[in-house]
């Protein structure tokens, strides 16, 4: 199988990670207390899945897993073999699993869209992707 | 690739294949589970009527104020009865407000509407009004939360607001039913409703205290019981 050379995949993910912990970072920022995320254009989406249940689990916002996800996916992209490509891999499908159940949510149970969810869950889409053809393709070879 | 390395990254690429088949059974699994999940706001099953009812028994209630009329301070909290985080805050730290500084006089507690989440919360907030005409608004408020449906859903319709009223022990349903429906109180609710964001308010709750010089402070939404309690305590 061809494809991107390891260490293109790992820049991807270093940026796509980095770019996610800023993302859930301020979504858990402006989701504390009683304020939620601006959404672009003046939309109420961001405020309505904010103060929606599904905003928490376990009492916890669910942006602040997202961070901690986001954090284990730049740990796993910064270091080589086998062990960060399976971790990779698999923290990014949990990742990427729960992102399809949260816009479900959006779409036909909460009624609205947050943009910086959704952001979030192409940035996690491509953190898959990204880990996956990296596993796929590089497990059981040479760091 | 030596034999020893094939045999590990095949067994690594099954690993892989088992975690994908785990993580498309609980993404399904969830949305069933949710799908199934009881979305709330069923009126032949209120929760929590009892409790409620039992929490505010010897309680003053004039309209929606909760509390001893001559206290000096009130703490005004503009919400809307189809806000999930309103609903937490009536759980987790309104009670604890009451027990502190309601039931010994210091504050008392009006509720005013502030509708932001749907067409049906007008009503709501017009029917928790009828509600404490006939003394039993708090009981309303407090039962509607503990019932609570997904946030935009349509449940809240006339027979979950009788459903809640009843359960709230609102004696004159007629009565109640013509007054929610009133000029007057729908009013009431579209007055509180333009009134919260004059004072700064985009969310809710939103909480303001007025103490004995009868200046209104706007609070925002404090995090806490404590927050809450210090506010009183300052305005007193």
């Amino acid at each position: 199988m061809k494809g991107p050379a390891e260490g293109t995949l790992r820049s991807v993910a270093v940026f796509a990670a980095t770019v996610g912990v800023g993302v859930a970072t301020y979504i858990a920022i402006a989701d504390s207390g009683s304020g939620s995320p601006v959404c672009i254009g003046g939309s109420e989406g961001c405020r309505t899945v904010a103060e929606s249940s599904y905003s928490h689990l376990l009492g916890v916002n669910i942006a602040v897993f997202g961070v901690v996800g986001y954090l284990l996916l730049l740990g796993a992209a910064m270091l080589r073999g086998d062990g960060a490509r399976m971790a990779g891999f698999v923290i990014a499908l949990a990742g990427f699993g729960y992102s399809v159940f949260l816009t479900y949510l959006e779409l036909f149970v909460i009624d609205a869209v947050c943009q910086w969810c959704v952001f979030s869950a192409v940035l996690m889409t491509v953190l898959f992707a990204v880990n996956a053809f990296r596993m796929v393709r590089y497990v059981g070879t040479p760091p | 690739m030596s034999a020893q390395g094939d045999e590990r990254r095949r067994k690594l690429l099954q690993l892989a294949s088992a975690a994908v088949f785990l993580a498309i059974a609980g993404v399904v699994v969830l949305i069933v589970v949710n799908a199934n999940r009881s979305s709330g706001g069923d009126a032949s099953n209120l929760q929590g009527a009892g409790e409620v009812n039992r929490a505010l028994a010897g309680l003053p209630q004039n309209g929606m104020l909760l509390g001893d009329p001559k206290a000096a301070v009130t703490l005004i909290e503009f919400g809307d009865l189809k806000c999930p985080v309103c609903a937490s805050f009536s759980e987790e730290i309104i009670p604890a407000v009451i027990d502190s500084k309601v039931r010994d006089g210091t504050a008392r507690i009006e509720f005013r509407n502030f509708t932001i989440i749907d067409e049906q919360s007008g009503p709501a907030g017009a029917a928790a009004l009828a509600a404490g005409e006939q003394g039993r608004g708090w009981n309303f408020l407090e039962i509607f939360y503990r019932n609570q449906g997904v946030e935009t859903a349509p449940y809240a319709d006339d027979e979950f607001l009788t459903a809640v009223a009843r359960a709230a022990g609102v004696e004159d349903i007629p009565r109640w039913d013509r007054e929610r429906r009133s000029a007057r109180l729908v009013g009431e609710v579209k007055a509180s409703t333009d009134e919260a964001p004059q004072l700064g308010f985009t969310g809710t709750p939103s909480f303001a205290v007025q103490g004995p010089s009868g200046k209104l402070e706007p609070l925002g939404t404090p995090g806490s019981a404590d927050e809450l309690e210090s506010a009183i305590d300052s305005a007193g």
